[in-house]
């Protein structure tokens, strides 16, 4: 550890990518935030849907991405730019790559900003940005990636503080995540169909999601607080062990919790099974986080009193220890048979953007600001007001969404008195939930003050002072002296293996046959008392090992990718690999026609996910509300899956062939029409809107490509099959004297709506005789699901 | 506080390393943490052993479809109770068929597409209901095939009606059958549509 300590040199820091980065994420902030009071408010008020591009389907993406990449994208940029300078003691790696960085990311918020209202989407959350936007997102990370790593290989701090650790964990993950949950085939270059489909989809795009709130919103965030609270506490880390131990749970065990957003639903039992008990095993790292948060302020309470940096992160702290129990709670698959789909995971959500990114970026700012600038605080007072009704704000909202979720969640559960039928319809509860909604708003209308005044205290800080790029005296080490751990010291040494045997075995309690799954979990439970004795016993060594990893920062994330990636590779490998045929139940969805395609994308494209399932849960009250429960097979051929995540309007996935076409025209023409008092907007605009031919034939072979069985057909006979459907639906509608036009988008969601639920039965012994996957070798990996050693009795 | 005494014996070890002003004690793990994190993976483990390997629980499935055929047997329970005669009784008790007019009335419901007059027609405008107020019954307009109907909706469904059943029950079909009946005479000629499925 002890490096050669050389001459001293002056090192300026690269101070003027932080404060660009902080500006950016303080505009931002402010512009995610005016979309979501705008968006919250078209819940109540219709009619603030004023054009097709201002919808609320369209909206909210772009509401979720400017606060999850724009806002705490650039506020982490900024954080993680000033501290690993600091940390390694040297300047960032390459200044053209900051900038790059810099530039490419604002690039690519505009892009966002611009296409997002124009309805170019995937339909898959947080990641609807179209394909080249994709690409050049993995491309920027990867500058970003490169230039985080060229300054760890030059620091002059031979050993990684915990920040550090935390920063790269997020760089490896997210890519990882990014990357995989956006691999798709291009269309044309505003549209793809991502290569998975249905339960696969959905797997990855949760995998993904769920991380994203954990390697985007929450890593790079615990690695902010253990270098800025502690700076502004002047007080010492609580318990460097604690950071370790929380540090390696938190990144291995929440990248399998994705499921948990899938409760109930079609996802496999055994997948359903492990996002719960990962989000319940979650809890307490998550808390470990909190309370070396929290216990660093032992000794320096009375700052709290004083410094409204302080008062912001331990405020901000706190909402993380909140939402991250709330979290394992909803994780629970009773609790999320009310809870999902509703208001509460909105609320829940809240608590973490609001209470958590919102509030450590706040501290940070107010932190940061006088430093990049040499300057004092403008205004105490004002801060403090700002953290006041920013908290009052979040409370509010979080407390309305509760309510609402709860409620909303009890009444679409009533029954009547025999328990025969529901007792409300799906309008009536959202005629309960309106001044909760409006509670909402005022709620986040109240942070969007605070966070004015932040702005107008930060440009008034500013003005009164001048940009300064911090320039300190810096021993430079001699290369070589860390960072000389090998593959051999890596692996091979206790630590290393005995946590992987233990989990390997762990695996093969899972995933092996009957017999040899229990002799692995005996092995594991053996596997781990052997490691904890060789730890306490050999405690030194193992400490030791840990220091020297510290100074090795490839190693280090060698192992910080082992950790994450197990989980994802045991949950979707297996469901990725298996044959499609394997994944349709007794079920298999029929087959788009190419106007059912066509009206599929327009749907995907408005956004119409963001507030309808196409997911009947294996749940009393959903069955009786919208009919059988949704198979796998069901789902098999949508690129992108739409089984959504909230219900504002009812579930569609048996929607088709319950109304009459003309129905579905007036409805959408004026939801209000049909759904007195619906909050739906208006969707007039497709009826005058001719759909896509062109980019069709293209789009029947990508399907193609991606295994859905269409038969030959050239471009002319895909075409007139779309026309010859539309002209028939526009006959249909004749008859209710509506005159519509047969190459209509409104005529082609029109043919979707029909479409869905629509199903071929799939003989049992099909699926029997499909070759069984599995490796050649005695023991052949088996799903749980399929040896599981009750014998279901046959229902049908 | 009590940082105050650093050579206690209980006191929490610093850690010499400074990185940038910011040094970490090494204070043990929280007792009650390390509880609820070791509950936790108990818990898993347990339940995982309980439902895989003993075959404890029910799956998914298989507890639903047991759900809806239990409902299944019950609905057909009290369908065995109902007859034209009796819906004729209800169709002339004004309790039942004011209760019939509210659900009807509500929202969303019958009302959208049948009118407030039974009409099927809103101002003139044709609305996606068939007129209940006349003679002509499409799918047959004995007080047994019109509780059919509301029940589980038109033959085909995506030319007519909406299964109402799942939504309103047994009890508020029979309601709403009433309130329909209560604008008609028992014995009234009843004339099929010129587009009526054929008769069986």
């Amino acid at each position: 550890m002890n490096a050669t300590a050389a001459a001293k040199v002056p090192v300026e820091y690269n101070d003027k990518v932080v404060r660009q980065f902080l500006l950016a994420s303080v505009i931002f902030g402010a512009v995610a935030m005016l979309a979501g009071v705008f968006i919250a408010s078209q819940l109540n008020y219709h009619e603030l849907n004023l054009k097709e591009w201002l919808t609320f389907g369209r909206l909210r993406p772009l509401h979720t991405n400017a606060a999850i990449f724009a806002f705490v994208g650039n506020m982490m940029f900024a954080g993680i730019y000033y501290s690993t300078q600091r940390l390694c003691k040297c300047r960032m790696g390459n200044d053209t790559l900051s900038s790059i960085h810099f530039w490419g990311w604002q690039l690519i918020i505009i892009a966002a900003a611009v296409s997002l209202p124009l309805g170019f989407s995937r339909g898959k959350e947080y990641a609807e940005l179209i394909w080249p936007i994709n690409v050049a997102v993995a491309v920027i990370w990867v500058v970003f990636g490169v230039n985080f790593f060229l300054t760890l290989h030059k620091r002059n701090e031979p050993s990684l503080y915990v920040a550090l650790w935390f920063y790269i964990a997020t760089i490896v993950t997210v890519a990882m995540l990014y990357i995989v949950n956006h691999l798709s085939i291009p269309t044309s270059w505003t549209h793809s169909y991502g290569i998975f489909g249905g339960v696969q989809d959905a797997l990855v795009q949760w995998w993904y999601g769920h991380n994203a709130v954990a390697f985007f919103l929450t890593t790079p965030i615990l690695g902010i607080m253990y270098y800025f609270l502690p700076k502004a506490a002047e007080r010492p880390v609580y318990s460097y062990r604690l950071s370790i131990v929380h540090f390696w749970s938190l990144v291995f065990l929440y990248i399998w919790a994705g499921p948990h957003h899938l409760l109930n639903t079609a996802l496999p039992k055994w997948l359903q099974m492990l996002g719960m008990f990962f989000s319940l095993m979650l809890w307490a790292p998550s808390w470990g986080g909190m309370l070396n948060g929290l216990l660093t302020l032992r000794g320096a309470w009375d700052k709290l009193r004083t410094d409204p940096v302080i008062k912001f992160f331990i405020a901000g702290v706190t909402f993380y220890g909140m939402a991250t129990f709330e979290g394992p709670l909803l994780s629970i698959r009773a609790v999320n048979s009310l809870s999902h789909y509703s208001d509460w995971t909105i609320g829940h959500v809240h608590a973490g953007a609001l209470g958590w990114n919102g509030f450590m970026a706040a501290g940070m700012f107010y932190w940061l600001a006088p430093r990049l600038w040499n300057t004092k605080l403008y205004s105490t007072s004002m801060a403090n007001f700002h953290f006041w009704i920013g908290t009052l704000g979040i409370l509010l909202y979080v407390v309305a969404m509760w309510i609402s979720g709860i409620m909303q969640g009890l009444m679409l559960n009533q029954v009547t008195a025999d328990g025969l039928a529901l007792k409300n319809t799906f309008l009536d509860t959202l005629q309960a939930i309106r001044p909760l909604m409006g509670l909402r708003v005022i709620g986040g209308a109240m942070f969007l003050v605070g966070w004015i005044v932040m702005i107008v205290n930060l440009w008034k800080t500013i003005r009164s002072g001048k940009p300064v790029n911090e320039v300190r005296e810096v021993a430079v080490i001699q290369r070589g002296s860390g960072d000389t751990m090998g593959v051999k010291e890596t692996f091979f040494n206790a630590p290393t293996t005995c946590t992987l045997g233990a989990l390997f075995l762990l695996m093969g309690w899972i995933f092996l046959p009957p017999g040899a799954d229990v002799a692995a979990l005996v092995g594991t439970v053996i596997f781990t008392f052997m490691a904890i004795r060789r730890a306490t016993q050999n405690s030194e060594n193992w400490a030791g090992w840990y220091d020297k990893l510290l100074s090795n920062y490839l190693p280090f994330t060698v192992l910080t990718f082992v950790a994450v990636v197990i989980g994802g590779l045991l949950q979707i490998v297996p469901t990725v690999t298996v044959n499609n045929a394997k994944n349709v139940e007794d079920r298999v969805q029929k087959l788009y026609e190419p106007l059912e395609l066509v009206g599929r994308d327009i749907y995907v494209s408005e956004g119409c996910y963001n507030c309808h399932s196409q997911m009947i849960r294996t749940l009393v009250p959903d069955v009786m509300r919208y009919g059988d429960y949704s198979r796998l097979g069901e789902s098999i051929y949508d690129h992108p899956f739409q089984w959504g995540s909230k219900r504002t309007g009812p579930d569609l996935a048996r929607e088709g062939g319950v109304r009459p076409d003309s129905w579905h025209y007036e409805h959408m023409m004026n939801p209000r029409s049909m759904s007195p008092q619906s909050n739906m907007p208006s969707y007039a605009h497709l009826k005058d809107k001719a759909f896509d031919q062109k980019t069709l034939p293209k789009k029947i072979a990508v399907m193609r490509q991606l295994g859905a069985p269409y038969p030959p057909m050239d471009a002319t006979e895909i075409k007139m099959k779309a026309l010859e459907q539309g002209a028939k639906i526009a006959t249909e509608l004749k008859k209710s004297n509506i005159v519509v036009r047969p190459d209509s988008e409104m005529v082609a969601v029109i043919a979707y709506l029909q479409k869905l639920g629509q199903f071929d039965a799939v003989e049992e012994e099909a699926i029997q005789e499909l070759p069984k996957p599995g490796l050649p070798f005695p023991l052949k990996p088996v799903i749980p699901d399929s040896v599981r050693k009750a014998s279901p009795p046959l229902a049908n | 506080m009590d940082t105050k005494k650093p050579s206690a014996p209980s006191e929490p070890v610093l850690r010499e390393h400074v990185y940038d002003g910011i040094q970490e004690y090494d204070q043990k793990l929280p007792r009650w943490w390390l509880f609820t994190l070791y509950m936790a993976i108990a818990w898993f483990v347990g339940h995982w052993l309980f439902y895989y390997q003993l075959g404890y629980g029910s799956s998914d499935t298989v507890a639903i479809d047991q759900a809806m055929a239990e409902m299944q047997t019950a609905r057909e329970k009290q369908m065995e109770s109902i007859s034209d005669a009796q819906l004729w009784e209800m169709s002339r008790d004004p309790k039942i068929v004011e209760a019939g007019k509210a659900t009807f009335m509500t929202p969303g419901m019958c009302v959208t597409c049948h009118a407030p007059d039974l009409s099927g027609t809103l101002a003139g405008a044709k609305l996606p209901g068939l007129p209940l107020s006349d003679q002509e019954w499409k799918h047959g307009g004995t007080p047994l095939e019109i509780f059919k109907i509301v029940r589980r909706g038109s033959p085909d469904v995506t030319k007519g009606m909406a299964a109402w059943e799942g939504v309103l029950g047994m009890q508020r079909v029979g309601e709403v059958v009433a309130f329909v009946l209560s604008h008609h005479q028992e014995g009234e000629p009843i004339t099929r549509a010129p587009d009526s499925p054929p008769a069986k």
